[in-house]
């Protein structure tokens, strides 16, 4: 690697959307860029990545200056410099932010699955500029091999947070989504509400909505684009959905066993869930021996949204985990496979030292007979051998502890020729 | 059956079991690729069957028969054991492993009936393969009937921890109908084209064979669940067991019967 591996950029953590939207760039753009930075020599390797949560350029660079400069050019909404929204990250710290982005561990919804699709694009546009070499090829690699990782191993895709998602918890667990599935509201109180909208959004095919006062089932079915129906006709739609939520103000159950016995009849014994929000219950609790009938209420909802807070606290830290090994696990091969050059032509010096000597003493060496110049061959590169031993152990020893400084002193004092 | 060439389908299956049951002890490596290990067995497995068939030394007898049903429970699970499915390989890698290392040991015994079969017979591969697939389809519908039987309990005690990375309760229910539905009509093909052969080697009646009798019953026990599920929407637990139970009929048909049946044509001759 011929210089330092740098990620500079700005995200929504640090940055405003307004200074966002003036960053943001289109493939076009991305690649004039990329041109540019390599035409002024500021990068030996770069990829830039734009979304419109953040832009970042990734980039194996000797010069952090001229990656300054070119920085510095792009001003905020009120011309001020943007170097205060700007995150700098060199070598590890950088493989491991890269590896955190594409993971979406660092995304606005922790989780999201767009953010792999945009460092593709972002790989890929780096690829028709030509801008990648062998460090980022290996890195974006990597990269993508380590998100999919984090998405299958993990389950930091599955994050949803608030009550409402907790009924959807609920349907995938039984239906196993919520396309093409039925609601039937009951009552229009708060909670019943956030329900439902959690359902609707994530796919509820149609939401049917009963409350005692009609005007206010139809204010209610508006809101949500559902169906509003008069109270006296919620038997009749009870079998014809797969979802019951009851959120009314009735201190007596509305449903009860035969109610339900019925709809479950009329579904062909499909099953049906129900969730009763309501204190005191609306549904009647012998509803539960139902078969068919899986009824929740408000504790068992915090149940399940406390299981999903657990889950995904466990999925982030068990992405970062993952994430963190895999970065210094890179970085590792990407030390081998450095100091091996450096190593590479420390041997060179070495040989090449000893083969002039030799070509030196070529007159007096002639004099001896093929045993004894082999003897002499045989000594001289024992020589070598033993006097760069100890360099050699502490370079790999360098490259262990990644102690970079150590590394480039001892090659200082191999002279010019460490410049490889 | 040529042994050697079913040690690397043994390894593999082991590994996917392994890898199931306990993957703590699995390199993530190969955890993560369980089903391609799998897939990848199945595919040496149908290369070890072939090259019986090969050089002939495929004489149908009860080591094919329970790898042919290893065999078939294996493609099932290199297809279907992904996401949040990844949890019928608890069931259908032990079991497809099981199968085959019986068969790999049980000994070879002949069924009486083959040695009245005159030369090459059509019918005769014909009637094996929809058994054997009909066999693998019950083996599902059991495998997952069990599963939803577990999942239908944790979604009544509310235990939401194991549930939220099991398949759904609807995805079981219909898999496990399909399985069945795809079973009973292998095993109903299967048995014609088993009287088929009769008539044409034996040319006598068949109908009285013990293990043809055997089979009509559980085919009787099958047939009422679909009918039951498909004109009165009978479903769930009901069906979850008549799947457990028929497939242990059918295994004990497959490994136990043929032994007791010494009048039969499906009895075994050593």
């Amino acid at each position: 690697m011929s210089g330092e591996l740098i990620a500079v950029g700005l995200s929504h953590h640090t940055a405003p959307v307004s200074v966002r939207e003036r960053m943001a760039m289109d493939e076009d753009r991305v690649k004039e860029n990329l041109a540019r930075l390599h035409q002024e020599g500021a990068v030996s390797e770069a990829f830039l990545l734009s979304t419109c949560n953040r832009v970042e350029l990734y980039a194996v660079s000797r010069d952090i200056e001229a990656i300054q400069e070119f920085m510095r050019e792009h001003r905020g909404p009120e011309g001020e410099p943007i170097d205060r929204y700007l995150y700098w990250h060199r070598n590890e710290e950088a493989v491991r932010h890269l590896f955190r982005v594409a993971s979406s561990l660092d995304s606005l919804v922790v989780g999201e699955p767009q953010i792999l699709g945009q460092v593709k694009t972002a790989i890929r546009l780096a690829e028709e500029s030509k801008s990648l070499g062998r460090t980022l090829n290996t890195l974006t690699r990597q990269t993508v091999s380590v998100a999919k990782r984090v998405r299958t191993e993990t389950r930091i895709g599955e994050s949803r947070v608030g009550i409402g998602n907790a009924g959807v918890d609920l349907a995938q667990m039984i239906f196993g989504g919520l396309t093409g599935k039925r609601a039937l509201l009951l009552g229009v109180g708060e909670m019943g509400r956030q329900v439902s909208r959690a359902m609707v959004n994530a796919g509820l095919e149609e939401l049917i909505v009963a409350n005692r006062t009609y005007e206010r089932s139809v204010e209610c079915a508006e809101e949500h684009g559902g169906t509003p129906i008069q109270w006296d006709r919620m038997q009749e739609y009870l079998g014809r959905v797969d979802v019951v939520i009851a959120a009314t103000g009735a201190t007596r159950p509305i449903l009860d066993r035969t109610h339900v016995q019925k709809a479950l009849a009329a579904r062909r014994y499909r099953s049906l869930l129900l969730i009763d929000l309501s204190v005191p219950r609306n549904i009647a609790r012998d509803v539960e021996d139902l078969e068919q009938a899986f009824l929740y209420n408000v504790d068992d909802l915090t149940a399940v949204m406390e299981q999903g807070k657990a889950e995904r606290q466990n999925a982030a830290d068990a992405a970062v985990r993952l994430v963190d090994e895999e970065a210094s696990r890179f970085m590792m091969k990407l030390k081998e496979v450095s100091i091996g050059q450096h190593i590479g032509s420390l041997t060179k010096v070495a040989e090449q030292i000893r083969m002039e000597e030799m070509e030196r003493s070529a007159r007096v060496l002639e004099g001896l007979d093929p045993k004894q110049r082999k003897a002499v061959e045989a000594m001289t590169r024992a020589m070598m051998k033993k006097i760069l031993h100890r360099p050699i152990s502490t370079l790999r020893d360098a490259a262990r502890e990644g102690d970079l400084e150590r590394i480039e002193l001892l090659m200082s004092a191999w002279s010019q020729e460490d410049d490889s | 059956m040529q042994h050697l060439l079913y040690i690397p389908v043994l390894l593999a299956y082991v590994a996917v079991t392994v890898g199931h049951l306990v993957p703590w002890i699995v390199p993530a490596a190969v955890r993560e690729r369980l089903r391609a290990l799998g897939a990848a067995g199945v595919a040496l497995h149908v290369v070890a069957l072939g090259a019986d068939v090969a050089v002939g030394v495929l004489r149908p007898g009860l080591p094919e028969a329970v790898s042919s049903v290893s065999l078939g429970v294996m493609v099932m699970y290199a297809t279907l054991a992904t996401g949040r499915q990844k949890a019928l390989g608890l069931l259908l890698a032990p079991l497809g492993l099981v199968l085959l290392g019986l068969g790999l040991v049980v000994p070879h015994e002949e069924v009486a009936g083959l040695q009245q079969v005159q030369g090459v017979n059509a019918w005769l591969p014909i009637h094996l393969t929809l058994l054997f697939l009909g066999v693998a389809g019950f083996a599902l519908s059991g495998a997952v009937g069990a599963l939803y039987l577990y999942v239908h309990k944790a979604l009544k005690a509310k235990r939401f921890d194991v549930i939220a990375r099991l398949p759904s309760l609807d995805w079981l229910d219909q898999t496990q109908f399909r399985a069945m539905l795809f079973g009973f009509l292998a095993l109903t093909l299967g048995i014609a084209a088993g009287g088929a052969l009769a008539v044409a080697s034996f040319q006598q009646s068949w109908v009285m064979d013990p293990k043809v009798v055997y089979t009509g019953v559980v085919w009787l026990i099958y047939a009422a669940a679909l009918q039951s599920r498909l004109i009165w929407g009978r479903r769930g637990r009901f069906t979850a067991w008549v799947s457990i139970s028929g497939f242990a009929l059918m295994v004990f048909s497959l490994l136990g019967l043929n032994f007791i049946l010494s009048s039969s044509w499906h009895g075994y001759v050593g």
